[in-house]
């Protein structure tokens, strides 16, 4: 007999974190990644790193995406060097309404797939990057001129990083069933 | 895992995956054209007249400058922003900040712009750059 024994968690609550932990490893190695990658345009990333969000949505749901976006900006920025600068802002501002765009097209509309949603997450991230950077740093409507071009670059994004996660997310319901 | 079912059906090939399902399209379509009314809606706001530099710190417009044709001398100014000087260079090549003091260096590394509609920003340093007018404007007036 031990002297005290902790409670053991459940089989699944163990397999539920065992797996948002993977995910959150694998989304800062792409974010630090991303970051060294030869630069695209200042305002541009493939958004590789949003993938494993929408992942941690279909596979776990709305608050495993949440909490893993967080958690990849924060520790992703503390390795990359950004952490607590305007870039940090910048990115936490985009990562969190794409999570949250994501999330509400995810629940209410059924239509769509992983495609769809990933569009609209890379939509909502472009947006908030310069509505952040408009209200926060630089005051000057001027900055929405360079909008439109960069949003057709993240349709592009959005729907390939869709189309990955559609592939991946279906290989792994494949691969338990 | 059920919610993993009812989005996305067991051996979908990647190129599936990428055709997405007609709400996706209908999706796309519309986003795709609502992009490019209002990109059509900026051109023509900020296209017409000669090419011209704007420079702005914060939310202030410090200087508007024309950009030099070929043969012109280039203009080099110094800005002081929030953490320090930035170097502008406005040449026939476009504008671009050629020295910053912010660590990213995005700035700098984003290179010349010409064409209506471009910015440089410099996040950090609050300093914006934006081009309006074309720079074909100038040698239609001149034939003219």
């Amino acid at each position: 007999m031990t002297p005290f024994s902790l409670p053991r968690p459940a089989l699944a609550e163990l397999e539920n974190k065992a797996r948002w932990l993977a995910l959150l490893m694998l989304a800062i190695g792409l974010h630090v990644f991303e970051a060294s990658l030869p630069s695209f345009g200042p305002w541009f990333k493939p958004g590789l790193a949003n993938l494993v969000t929408l992942l941690a949505l279909a596979m776990m749901g709305p608050r495993a995406a949440i909490s893993l976006s967080i958690a990849r900006i924060v520790v992703g920025s503390f390795f990359i060097g950004t952490l607590f600068t305007p870039t940090f802002i910048i990115a936490m501002a985009g990562g969190l309404s794409a999570t949250v765009v994501m999330i509400a097209a995810w629940r209410w509309f059924p239509g769509l797939s992983l495609v769809g949603i990933s569009l609209l997450g890379a939509l909502a991230h472009m947006l908030a990057q310069f509505v952040s950077v408009e209200t926060l740093f630089i005051q000057q409507s001027a900055l929405y001129y360079a909008l439109p071009p960069l949003l057709i670059l993240s349709c592009i994004s959005g729907w390939i990083n869709g189309a990955l996660a559609e592939y991946i997310s279906g290989r792994l319901a494949h691969e338990e069933t | 895992m059920p919610s993993l079912a009812c989005h996305s059906l067991p051996r979908q090939t990647m190129l599936d995956a990428l055709k997405g399902r007609w709400a996706d399209r209908l999706l796309l379509l519309i986003i795709l054209l609502s992009i490019a009314s209002s990109w059509f809606i900026i051109q023509a706001n900020i296209a017409a007249g000669p090419a011209m530099a704007e420079i702005y710190h914060d939310d202030t417009l410090l200087a508007t400058y024309p950009l030099p044709q070929p043969g012109e001398p280039s203009i080099t100014l110094q800005l002081e922003g929030e953490l320090g000087l930035s170097d502008i260079v406005i040449d026939e090549h476009g504008a671009r900040i050629a020295s910053s003091p912010c660590t990213s260096q995005r700035c700098v590394l984003s290179g010349s712009h010409k064409h209506a509609g471009d910015i440089i920003a410099c996040v950090p340093n609050k300093i914006l750059i934006t081009l309006r007018g074309s720079s074909e404007t100038r040698f239609d007036a001149i034939v003219e």
